[in-house]
């Protein structure tokens, strides 16, 4: 393994301004997918500035709003009450995702910032990708694929942002707290934290080096709420979803009050699915127009002969959680 | 419903606990990569990453200069090597890193020696291997089909007139996908040299070829090669073949006078020692209208490496099962620029009964017949339907009765997609399983000692089966003793020679040796006995060990303890040594029989969204006298999550324009989790065999076959959808 500095600043300040300084550092947290990456060969930072001390560990409830430090581990936010009661897609999404050894180091910061499991990206010894290596092709869209993205890509790049919580959290609108060099603070609404890949395969997200997501505010469900996470996939456990579905509704009966969408398994970036939402709110519960909200959703995907499958999973998906929010809420 | 077995008048039969257990589970039981030595180098393989050409220059200067790094070898300075010895089922592939050929992505090209592995492994992440590429043969379509090492084209009867004269016909085509074997325990091993003396801690399922093809390989006395496997953390056939990698370990531990340890990456365990490899069938078969059949045909390819074709055995039992007066089998492999292909559980034949199986459910539909009945109607119970000599055992149709009984067969829906749970479909599935009789010779040592206990001794491993307990249990019922009477040393080639722990025959093998072992034992044991002893005048037949002594069967009172009989003979121990004594076939008119099984799977399928899972599955087995029933128990749980894993998850992805391997992490290669077995009834049937000494078939390989095939029946059951390609996947099973 190749030989790196590795600190541990005092607080955030600090912290950012460590990485901010040398753009071979990077933040070290719970290092579930990163120091397998440096392992490979793929992510070679010559600094590693560990946060995993600063006190950004534990959650807040404060009336509608949720915040959660960055440094929470999944198992953590997992097991909050509030989240059972008030937002059980992100439990869900979290309970479906890795393993409970995993979900006990990896943190919500890591999370949102976990790179694509692409194979191509992730094997150094191939040449071609525009991820890892700008303007160098990509090997993925020659090759044999099946579980990379086919929303908000091209044949520059097509892979998938693999997180399951960030689903749920797009969907409620969450906002990233980013602290940067010089003591400044951001908001950044998860909707917009994330770079498609067809608006530029090799940046990921929108923080400038040294930015540190010190936490992530949520907004819980109003009550009357109805929330799920549906995950599809091969296995039953610890594996990527081929797609997944976070659906939150507010049913008047069997109208569609008001409703909340976003799919994983299929962007190269947790994918809100805003028209289906507005397709579907004030509408009444209907198998056809769930599935019609699904097409329209998926429609215009990259596709390659493995990944063409997903566009109609995609749209199995959606509409099998959305049965089950609008026909379990009425009950 | 339980076993039918005769309850056990010794400890052979009873479900001993694990005698390695607390080995393993303390962390005590020692592994190849647990060994470390004074002096000892750390090794790590660089793999080529074209599919074919040539090395053509590698820049080790600057790798030199790194902190620690000792050596890196490449084909211009790694030590020459002759070619390894002709073995059956067992023969090396070409020795390592000799000339700059290039034959598959992921080829050994370089080593790197250093103080670390993290040296090492660094070391290796930077080197520069310039190559000259050539085209690849990558496209089975393009590749050349040849015969096979071990099993010819088979034909009896005429396939050609039973089809004519059947009233009912299906053919399709079958594919399995690359599996890998993937053992937990990462493979590897540490080399030690003392002038033309090897010691070598590795990984490997054959200690006893190991020492004979390192010795071979590097022009040394055999004499000198000790192997040592006490240990290994599962091998499921990819410890069987002596892999580049031992080579590579002891030729660096040569060249560099020091100990050398080599262990290979989890990446590189899915291109360095084998897997079961991709695999087509043609088959086609017929019947009349009362379900008789007429005409099995099976052609199967499988694909195989340039230098090493596939083991094959893809047709081994496709005439084996059900009286069938016309079959025919051919088969062939593919030799393409890909990795080494070799056993993997279950091997050749496990693909085999997919498609067999498969078929045999699509022409139960076809016939309008129940799938169970069709197998009972044309199973050869009796007699080996090619030889017509009768069986040694075969319990198939009782494994298929008692089957069906557990799992409720009888209140199946035959109708496709009309057995529902809510939205999901419901389906249930069934196989039979045949894996053909392995029964190798072997040897082994006893030792009885003054006090009445007994040191056992074979150069045979225990890969994780049991092997440690149910040789001592076998043990302690030749010698009269106790489990912990007996000391039972295993995986050593200077012990005595034994065979691979592979093709489910070692137990069976060892377990034969040790008979005649302690039927030796017991002449040395009375030509001891002094001029009064109540022994005098017996012969080895007419005594018994029992109690730490020797007595007659007929009257056990007239008995003399070990330490009587030594003193007698002036001695402090004494050893005797036996090896598998087989019964000729032709002598006893039996044909020797294979493991047989029934297998029952019931799975629910959420159409909408391809989403499959298995509910459960009744498993029932012949595998001749179980030994062990727990750990009996245990190979079978271990074959049917094999064969889940084979028949909705297992595939190795090459890259179709490079052969690189695309899913080479756990994270990618889909193995069964926990969460995708469900609970799995075991039960076994039949009775010790009779060609077997021990009365045993063996257990390791037989758990898997059948599986995929019973859980894709299930699934045409559930959908109506006819699959015939395994991994089974969300993608075919969306509707």
């Amino acid at each position: 393994m190749r030989a790196f500095v590795y600190e541990r600043p005092a607080d955030v300040e600090q912290a950012v301004a460590a990485v901010a300084a040398d753009p071979q550092a990077a933040f070290l947290a719970g290092g579930t997918t990163q120091l397998d990456l440096m392992k490979d060969g793929v992510w070679t930072p010559d600094r590693l500035v560990d946060i995993t001390r600063l006190p950004l560990r534990g959650i807040m409830v404060e009336g509608q709003l949720m915040r959660v430090g960055a440094l929470t581990t999944m198992e953590q936010l997992a097991a909050e009450p509030a989240v059972t009661e008030r937002l059980l897609m992100v439990r869900e999404a979290l309970l479906a995702g890795a393993s409970t050894q995993l979900r006990n180091m990896a943190t919500i910061g890591g999370n949102l910032l976990q790179r694509t499991r692409c194979r191509y990206f992730r094997d150094p010894s191939v040449a071609a990708c525009n991820r890892r290596s700008p303007d160098s092709g990509c090997a993925a869209v020659d090759n044999t694929a099946r579980m990379h993205a086919i929303l908000g890509v091209d044949e520059r790049c097509v892979a998938l942002h693999a997180s399951d919580v960030a689903v749920p959290l797009v969907a409620v609108d969450a906002q990233a707290l980013v602290a940067g060099p010089g003591g400044q603070q951001r908001h950044i609404p998860l909707t917009e934290f994330w770079v498609r890949a067809d608006e530029g395969p090799s940046i990921e997200h929108v923080l400038t080096h040294g930015e540190l997501v010190t936490a992530v505010d949520v907004p819980l469900l109003p009550a009357g709420w109805r929330s799920g996470y549906l995950k599809v996939r091969d296995r039953a456990s610890y594996e990527f979803a081929l797609c997944s579905a976070a659906v939150a509704v507010l049913m008047d009966g069997d109208l569609i009050a008001d409703v909340r969408i976003a799919l994983g398994g299929v962007g190269s970036v947790p994918w809100r699915a805003r028209q289906a939402e507005q397709m579907l709110r004030g509408t009444h519960v209907d198998p056809v127009r769930f599935e019609q909200a699904g097409r329209a959703t998926v429609a215009g995907a990259y596709t390659l002969p493995g990944t063409a499958f997903k566009v109609d999973l995609a749209v199995a998906t959606l509409t099998r959680q959305l049965l089950a929010m609008t026909t379990e809420a009425n009950s | 419903m339980t076993a039918v077995q005769a309850r056990p008048a010794g400890w052979v039969g009873q479900g001993v606990d694990r005698v390695d257990g607390p080995h393993k589970v303390t962390g005590t039981a020692p592994y190849s990569g647990d060994v470390t030595l004074p002096g000892m180098l750390h090794a790590m393989v660089v793999t080529a990453t074209i599919a074919a050409g040539s090395v053509t220059k590698v820049d080790t200067s600057a790798l030199l200069t790194l902190p620690g790094v000792r050596a890196v070898f490449t084909h211009e300075n790694f030590p020459r090597l002759n070619a390894g010895p002709q073995v059956a089922f067992g023969e090396a592939p070409p020795a390592p890193l000799q000339d700059g050929r290039v034959a598959f992505h992921g080829q050994e090209v370089a080593l790197v020696v250093a103080d670390t592995i993290q040296q090492a492994a660094e070391a290796a992440r930077l080197i520069e291997i310039t190559y000259a590429p050539e085209a690849a043969l990558l496209d089975p379509a393009h590749g050349v089909a040849e015969p096979l090492p071990y099993l010819p084209d088979t034909r009896r009867g005429d396939t050609e007139a039973g089809w004519a004269l059947a009233d009912v016909r299906v053919g399709a085509a079958y594919t399995t996908a690359e599996n890998v074997n993937n053992p937990l325990g990462l493979m590897g091993a540490v080399a030690a040299w003392d002038g033309d003396h090897l010691d070598f801690h590795d990984s490997t399922q054959w200690p006893v070829n190991v020492r004979k093809t390192l010795a071979a390989m590097f022009g040394v006395p055999e004499s000198g090669v000790r192997v040592h496997a006490p240990y290994l953390g599962g091998g499921f056939g990819a410890g069987l073949i002596p892999w580049p990698y031992k080579m590579l370990a002891a030729g660096a531990a040569r060249a560099l006078g020091r100990p050398v340890k080599l262990m290979l990456t989890r990446p590189q365990m899915f291109k360095l020692v084998g897997h079961r490899p991709d695999t087509e069938h043609q088959v086609r078969l017929a019947a009349r209208h009362d379900g008789t059949l007429t005409a099995i045909e099976h052609r199967a390819v499988s694909l195989a490496s340039l230098d090493k074709p596939a083991l094959g055995l893809l047709t081994a039992a496709t005439g084996q099962v059900y009286a069938c007066p016309n079959v025919a089998t051919v088969e062939r492999t593919v030799r393409l620029n890909r990795r080494y292909p070799s056993a993997m559980r279950g091997p050749g034949e496990a693909e085999g009964n997919w498609a067999i199986e498969t078929a045999m459910d699509e022409l139960a539909y076809e016939l309008g017949m129940d799938p169970l009945e069709l197998r009972l109607r044309n199973i050869s119970a009796d007699r080996h339907p090619g030889s017509g000599l009768p069986w040694s055992s075969n319990a198939l149709t009782e494994c298929c009765e008692v089957g069906a009984e557990v799992f409720g067969w009888a209140r199946r829906d035959p109708r496709p997609s009309a057995t529902r749970d809510g939205h999901l479909l419901v389906g249930w599935g069934m196989a039979t399983a045949f894996y053909g009789a392995y029964l190798p010779v072997s040897t082994a040592r006893i030792t009885v000692y003054a006090d009445g206990t007994a040191a056992v001794r074979t150069a045979g491993t225990d890969i994780g089966t049991g092997t440690y307990t149910v040789l001592t249990q076998v043990a302690a019922d030749l010698l009269g003793l106790s489990p912990r009477q007996i000391d039972l040393q295993l995986g050593d080639s200077d012990l005595p020679d034994a065979a691979q722990s592979g093709g489910s025959g070692l137990a069976s093998s060892l377990s034969a040796a040790l008979q005649d072992a302690a039927a030796n034992l017991r002449g040395s044991l009375l030509g001891l006995a002094g001029p009064d002893s109540p022994l005098r005048g017996a012969s080895p037949d007419e005594v018994t060990c029992r109690d730490g002594g020797l007595c007659r069967t007929a009257d056990p009172s007239a008995s003399t303890s070990f330490a009587q009989l030594l003193a007698d003979g002036e001695l402090t121990q004494l050893s005797a040594e036996g090896h598998t004594r087989l019964p000729d076939s032709a002598e006893t008119g039996m044909h020797q029989a294979g493991g047989f099984g029934a297998r029952f799977a019931e799975v629910a399928i959420d159409p909408m969204i391809g989403r499959l899972r298995v509910r459960r599955i009744v498993t029932v087995t012949d595998c001749g006298r179980v030994l062990n029933p727990k750990l009996a128990r245990s190979q079978i749980i271990g074959g049917t999550v094999g064969g889940i894993g084979m028949a909705l998850f297992e595939e190795t992805v090459t890259d179709p324009d490079t052969g690189r391997v695309a899913n080479g992490t756990f994270g990618d290669y889909l193995i069964a989790s926990c969460a995708d077995v469900p609970d799995i009834e075991v039960l076994f049937a039949g009775g010790p065999d009779r060609f077997s000494p021990a009365g045993t078939k063996g257990a390791g390989e037989i758990g898997l076959v059948g599986v995929p095939a019973a859980i894709g029946n299930a699934v045409f059951h559930a959908t109506g959808r006819r699959l015939r390609a395994l991994p089974i996947t969300v993608d075919q099973l969306m509707m």
